[in-house]
C-alpha cells in the first residue's frame, strides 16, 4: 500500500470489567485504512464492530468498565497516548460518524439548521448562524436536497427516515474530516432509501477523498462500496482481502456462511457454525496472518 | 392566532371545569349538618330571628333556586357576604388570596430553580458522590410532608438559629400602604427597599418549608428522566461530534428530558395550594388557608363556596400557564396543534 495510513491500529484488544470478572470481547485485531480508502468491517450482531468504531472515536476509552489496549494511530498521532480533551479535539472535526437510525440520532428538539450550526462551530467557533446556513444548504444540496430551507427549519421527527439520513450524512461531512466511521448507516430504513443514501454518500466521500470505515452486519451492503472488507468473528479479524477476493473466492468458513446469507434480506442470519473450531478462539495477533492458517478450521 | 384559539378553548373547558365544582362545593355546603343562621347568631338568639336569618340567606328555597340566585350574583361579582367577617367575600377573598399566592409562587419558583438544576446534577454525575448526596436528600425531603418541614424550619432556623421571623409577612414597625397585596410589590412601590427585605425575609422559611418536598419530587424526576435521555442515540450523536459535557448535559440531556419534567412539576405546583394550609398555620401566614379553615368551622356558606372557587381558578390558571411553558419547550406538541 503505497497511500499514507489515516487509521492503522494494531493488536487491539477491548475488555469489560464487571462484578462477575473482565470479559475480553475484541482480541487482537489488526486493522488499517488508508488515505481515501473505503474499508468495511463486516460480521455478525455481537462480534466487535461497533466498539471497534468507538475506540476509534475515542469514547470507548471514557466508558468506566472498558479496558483498552493496543496502537491506535490516526493520522500519524497516537491515540492510546491522548488525553481525553485531545481525543474529543479530534471528534466533529477530523473523525465524524453516521448512525443506524438517523432519526433518533438526531437532537429533537432544536431545528436542524441549529444542529448544523453547532456542528459547523466544531471548526470555527465564531461562524455565524447566516455562514453557517449557508454552508448547510450547499452540502444539502449536495445530497439531493431541493427544499433544503424547509429542512433546515424543520425538526428530525418532522422529515421522512431517508430525508434525515441525508442530513445526517451532509452533517458527518460538512467539516470535512479525514475520517468517517458509518455504523449500520440507514439499516432502520427500507432497502431502497438505504441504497439510494449510501450512493450519496458515495458520491461524498469521493468528492471529498475521506477515508472511510463503514461497519455492516451484511456483506451484501458493502459489495458496490468498499475497497477492502475485513470480517469479524467473535472478536477475531477472521478474513480480509480486497472487496471482489472476498467475493470471488473467501476462505474462511464464516466468510463463506456470511456470502450464503446475502440474498435473504432479512430473518435467518447466518447459519451457526462449529463452536469449538481452536481457529476462533486462538486471538489473532499476527499482521500477516495468511489464509493457511485458518484452513484447519472445522467448518471447512 | 392558533396559539389564541387554543387559549381560548383551554379558558373554556376551565369554565366548564369551574361550573361543576361550584355545583359540588353548593350542594355540598349545604348538605353537612348544622343550620348556618343559628351559627352565627349564637345560641342566644331566637327562633324568630334564625329564621329572619334564613329567609334571607334563602335557605328555605329548594337547591336548585339558591343555586340559581348564586350564580346570579356571581355574574355581578357578587359572592355574598360573609357570615364570618361580617364583609363581602370578595372583600375577604382579595385581602388573603394575595398572601397565599406570594406564598405558592415563591415556593414554585424554588421547586424549579432548586429541584432542577439538582436533578440535572445527580444525573450527570450518576453513581458518584454528588448524586448519592443529591438522592438521599430528595427522598428525605419527599418522605414527610410540608408541615413536618415547616415545624422542623421553624425549630432550626427560627428558635435555634434566629436567622428569619417565625411569624407574619413583614415587620410589625414597617407600616407599608396596601396596593396589590403582595407584599414584595406593594414595598417596592412604596419605593420601601427596607420593607421589601424584611418582606422576603418573613417570606424565604415558610416559602422553603412549602417547596421542600416539591424540591426533592422535581429533583428525582429530573434525574430519572436525564438519565433515561442520557441513553438515546441523540446523545451518543453529540459525543461523536465531540460536544463537552457541559453541552451535551445542557442541550442534549437535560433540555429533552425538561419536558415531562415541567409537566409534572405542573401538577405539584398546584398542590402546593392544598398543602399551604398547615404551613399558614403553622407560621401564621394571614392567607387564604387560614381563612378558608376559619370559614369551614362557622359553616359559612358564601365563603366556603368562594374560597373553593378561587383555588379551583388558580389551579386551573396554574395548569393552562404550566401547558403553555410546556409547549413551548416541546416542538413536537407546539407544531401538532399551533397548526403549520
Ligand atoms: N459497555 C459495555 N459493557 C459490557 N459489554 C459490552 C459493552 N458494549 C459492548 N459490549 C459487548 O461487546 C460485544 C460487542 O458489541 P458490539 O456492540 O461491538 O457488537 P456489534 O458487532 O456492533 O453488534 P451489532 O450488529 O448488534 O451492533 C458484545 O458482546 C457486547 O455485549
Ligand atoms: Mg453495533
Amino acid at each position: 500500500m503505497s497511500a499514507p495510513l489515516t487509521l492503522e491500529i494494531q493488536d487491539l484488544r477491548l475488555s469489560f470489567k464487571s462484578w462477575s470478572g473482565t470479559t475480553e470481547v475484541l482480541h487482537g485485531i489488526d486493522l488499517s485504512v488508508a488515505s481515501g480508502e473505503r474499508v468495511a468491517l463486516v460480521g455478525e450482531s455481537g462480534s466487535g464492530k461497533s466498539v471497534t468504531s468507538r475506540i476509534v472515536l475515542g469514547t470507548m476509552q471514557d466508558v468506566r468498565s472498558a479496558r483498552v489496549s493496543g496502537r491506535i494511530n490516526f493520522d500519524g498521532r497516537d491515540l492510546s497516548s491522548m488525553t481525553v480533551a485531545e481525543r474529543r479535539a479530534l471528534r466533529g472535526r477530523d473523525i465524524s460518524m453516521i448512525f443506524q437510525d438517523p432519526t433518533s440520532a438526531l437532537n429533537p428538539v432544536f431545528r436542524i439548521g441549529a444542529l448544523f450550526h453547532e456542528v459547523l462551530q466544531r471548526r470555527d467557533r465564531r461562524i455565524t448562524k447566516a455562514e453557517a446556513r449557508r454552508r448547510a444548504v450547499k452540502l444539502l444540496q449536495e445530497v439531493s436536497i431541493e427544499d433544503a430551507d424547509r429542512v433546515l427549519d424543520s425538526y428530525s421527527f418532522q422529515l421522512s427516515g431517508g430525508m434525515n439520513q441525508r442530513v445526517m450524512i451532509a452533517m458527518a461531512l460538512i467539516n470535512e474530516p479525514r475520517l468517517l466511521l458509518a455504523d449500520e448507516p440507514g439499516t432502520a430504513l427500507d432497502v431502497t432509501v438505504q441504497a439510494q443514501s449510501l450512493e450519496l454518500m458515495r458520491n461524498m466521500v469521493d468528492r471529498l477523498g475521506t477515508s472511510v470505515l463503514f461497519i455492516s452486519h451484511n456483506l451484501g451492503v458493502v459489495r458496490e462500496f468498499a475497497d477492502r472488507i475485513y470480517v469479524i468473528y467473535r472478536g477475531n479479524i477472521v478474513e480480509r482481502g480486497p472487496t471482489a477476493s472476498i467475493f470471488d473466492s473467501p476462505k474462511h468458513p464464516y466468510t463463506k456462511a456470511l456470502l450464503s446469507a446475502i440474498p435473504r434480506l432479512t430473518g435467518g442470519g447466518v447459519p451457526e457454525i462449529e463452536e469449538h473450531s481452536p481457529a476462533f478462539s486462538d486471538p489473532l495477533v499476527t499482521h500477516n496472518m495468511t489464509h493457511d492458517n485458518m484452513t484447519h478450521g472445522s467448518g471447512r | 392566532m392558533t396559539i389564541f384559539r387554543r387559549l381560548l378553548l383551554r379558558l373554556g373547558t376551565s369554565l366548564i371545569v369551574l361550573i361543576g365544582v361550584s355545583m359540588l362545593i353548593f350542594s355540598i355546603a349545604r348538605v353537612i349538618p348544622g343550620d348556618p343562621a343559628r351559627i352565627a347568631l349564637g345560641p342566644r338568639a331566637t327562633i324568630e330571628q334564625v329564621e329572619q336569618m334564613r329567609e334571607a340567606l334563602h335557605l328555605n328555597e329548594p337547591l336548585v333556586v339558591q343555586y340559581g340566585l348564586f350564580m346570579r350574583d356571581l355574574a355581578k361579582g357578587d359572592l355574598g357576604i360573609s357570615l364570618y367577617s361580617k364583609r363581602p367575600v370578595m372583600t375577604d377573598l382579595a385581602e388573603y388570596l394575595p398572601a397565599t399566592l406570594e406564598l405558592v409562587l415563591l415556593a414554585g419558583l424554588m421547586m424549579v430553580v432548586f429541584g432542577l438544576p439538582l436533578g440535572a446534577l445527580s444525573a450527570r454525575y450518576r453513581g458518584r458522590w454528588p448524586d448519592h448526596l443529591i438522592r438521599v436528600f430528595s427522598l428525605l425531603t419527599v418522605s414527610a410532608p410540608a408541615f413536618v418541614w415547616a415545624v422542623a424550619l421553624v425549630l432550626v432556623f427560627a428558635y435555634f438559629l434566629p436567622l428569619f421571623p417565625i411569624t407574619g409577612r413583614i415587620a410589625d414597625t414597617l407600616d407599608i400602604p396596601r396596593l396589590t397585596g403582595f407584599m414584595l410589590i406593594d414595598t417596592l412601590a412604596a419605593g420601601r427597599l427596607d420593607g421589601f427585605v424584611s418582606a422576603l425575609h418573613h417570606l424565604i422559611l415558610p416559602a422553603f418549608a412549602l417547596a421542600l418536598s416539591g424540591i426533592g419530587q422535581a429533583s428525582r424526576l429530573t434525574r430519572g428522566n436525564m438519565i433515561v435521555t442520557y441513553e438515546q442515540p441523540s446523545i451518543e450523536m453529540a459525543q461523536a461530534y465531540g460536544f463537552s459535557e457541559a453541552r451535551i448535559a445542557r442541550r442534549y440531556a437535560f433540555k429533552p428530558s425538561l419536558i415531562p419534567s415541567l409537566t409534572i412539576i405542573g401538577l405539584d405546583f398546584a398542590a402546593l395550594l392544598g398543602n399551604a394550609f398547615l404551613v399558614e398555620i403553622i407560621f401564621a401566614w394571614p392567607g387564604l388557608s387560614r381563612y378558608g379553615v376559619g370559614v369551614i368551622l362557622q359553616k359559612d356558606l358564601n365563603a366556603i363556596v368562594g374560597t373553593v372557587l378561587i383555588i379551583s381558578a388558580t389551579f386551573l390558571i396554574a395548569n393552562i400557564i404550566v401547558d403553555f411553558l410546556v409547549s413551548v419547550i416541546n416542538p413536537r406538541i407546539r407544531l401538532s396543534e399551533g397548526g403549520k
